[in-house]
């Protein structure tokens, strides 16, 4: 028995759009890889790790840790670097964003020299650290955009001082 | 008994379904697009370097696409304020040494230039010295502060070969100088002979002094 004309309409209807769906798909899929392969290429050599949410008491100060990890075979200067002409690693919050950042607690740097320089120690950071914070939210929801600066080197070369944006979503209740 | 729906209303839902769709496709087709060329045009604005392997020790080495071509042409200021452009040390074979205060390894190669440009200056070799500090020109405290800053190091290190400034304004025909120390060896025709990224050994600067001492006169 044969179907009704407006059921068979409807089928070829469906199959277009689930196949447009999968065409749509594979473009957006192949301009996130574009897009990929572009940031690989610039890469920074820290990423904050997370927390991506916090809720703490309004007005409150509240500690929250920070966690950063270093692409491997890299270092960054730590907070206090042993020499003065080189860029301390600093985390700063935009002072509109609804929370106030009372005080940072960086981790000490560790010793490290350089192979071709092993007298010359230098105070860093690698692999993963954490900075811990206090700070005091405002009431409500507030996407604070804060940034960790730093300047990272390898064993034989250094990048330029870069920043980096630090999303947190805190929730002051 | 329901009534069954109109041919004609499913065929203009059926349209308006695939014209949205249709839409959805070309963005992202357009997106697509969009950015395939925006890399391509960030990556056709400044010469891109390799790493490859040198053939006869199997070692990776920098390899400068600006390598057999003339030199960027530039102007810069020395800590002076006085402009020195790549044409006044036309005839000699120099080394272009991108450095920065914040860098360790630049510290511990600066020395080596050193002596490798007076060993070598009678033969016509100069270095020049191109800080890629970060120089503010709005803010006339700030640029003072600056350039006291490059002066100390200079001081410290006792660089006796001209020091420039604001080397990030001639870093993309440069290839980026997205690591310090980088430096470039050009003859004394003003063609880059060999390129050099990070801190390698006294022993390689010199022979690529050599190589830019060699086939020119």
């Amino acid at each position: 028995m044969s179907e009704p004309a407006s059921q068979r309409v409807g089928k070829s209807a469906l199959r277009i759009a689930v196949a447009l769906a999968l065409l749509l798909a594979s473009f957006q899929t192949q301009a996130q890889a574009q897009s990929l392969t572009t940031r690989s290429a610039t890469k920074p050599a820290v990423t904050y790790l997370f927390p991506e949410q916090i809720t703490v008491p309004a007005g409150k100060p509240a500690t929250v840790e920070l966690h950063f990890r270093i692409s491997p075979g890299l270092h960054i200067n730590s907070h206090t670097p042993s020499d003065e002409e080189l860029i301390p690693t600093t985390l700063s919050f935009p002072a509109s964003s609804g929370v106030r950042l009372e005080n940072a607690a960086y981790p000490p740097g560790t010793q490290f020299a350089l192979p071709l320089d092993p007298a010359t120690k230098l105070s860093v950071y690698s692999g993963e650290f954490i900075i811990q914070t206090r700070i005091v939210a405002a009431a409500g929801n507030h996407l604070v955009e804060a940034s960790l600066r730093y300047q990272a080197c390898d064993n034989s070369a250094c990048m330029p001082p870069k920043t980096i944006t630090v999303p947190i979503d805190v929730i002051g209740k | 008994m329901e009534r069954p729906i109109p041919v004609k209303r499913n065929s203009l839902v059926l349209s308006a379904v695939l014209f949205i769709l249709a839409a959805f496709a070309w963005a992202g087709w357009a997106n697509f697009e969009y950015r395939k060329q925006a890399a391509e045009r960030v990556l056709a604005a400044a010469p891109q370097a390799e790493v490859a392997q040198e053939a006869a020790t199997g070692e990776l080495q920098y390899v400068s696409p600006l390598i057999g071509k003339p030199a960027p042409p530039f102007g810069l200021e020395d800590l002076n304020g006085k402009k020195i452009s790549l044409a006044d040390y036309k005839g000699h074979a120099l080394v272009l040494n991108f450095w920065a205060t914040w860098c360790t390894p630049c510290k511990i190669e600066t020395p080596w230039l050193i002596e490798l440009r007076n060993q070598y200056a009678a033969q016509g070799v100069e270095v020049l010295g191109i800080s890629a500090d970060d120089i503010d020109r709005e803010d006339p405290a700030r640029l003072a502060d600056e350039k006291r800053q490059i002066a100390r190091f200079v001081q410290q290190l006792q660089i006796p070969y001209p020091v420039l400034i604001d080397g990030d304004s001639v870093s993309k025909p440069y290839g980026g100088l997205d690591d310090l120390p980088t430096s470039f060896y050009v003859n004394r025709s003003g063609i880059v002979v060999a390129a050099q990224v990070g801190l390698t050994s006294k022993d390689e600067i010199e022979s690529n002094i050599k190589k830019a001492l060699e086939g020119s006169k």
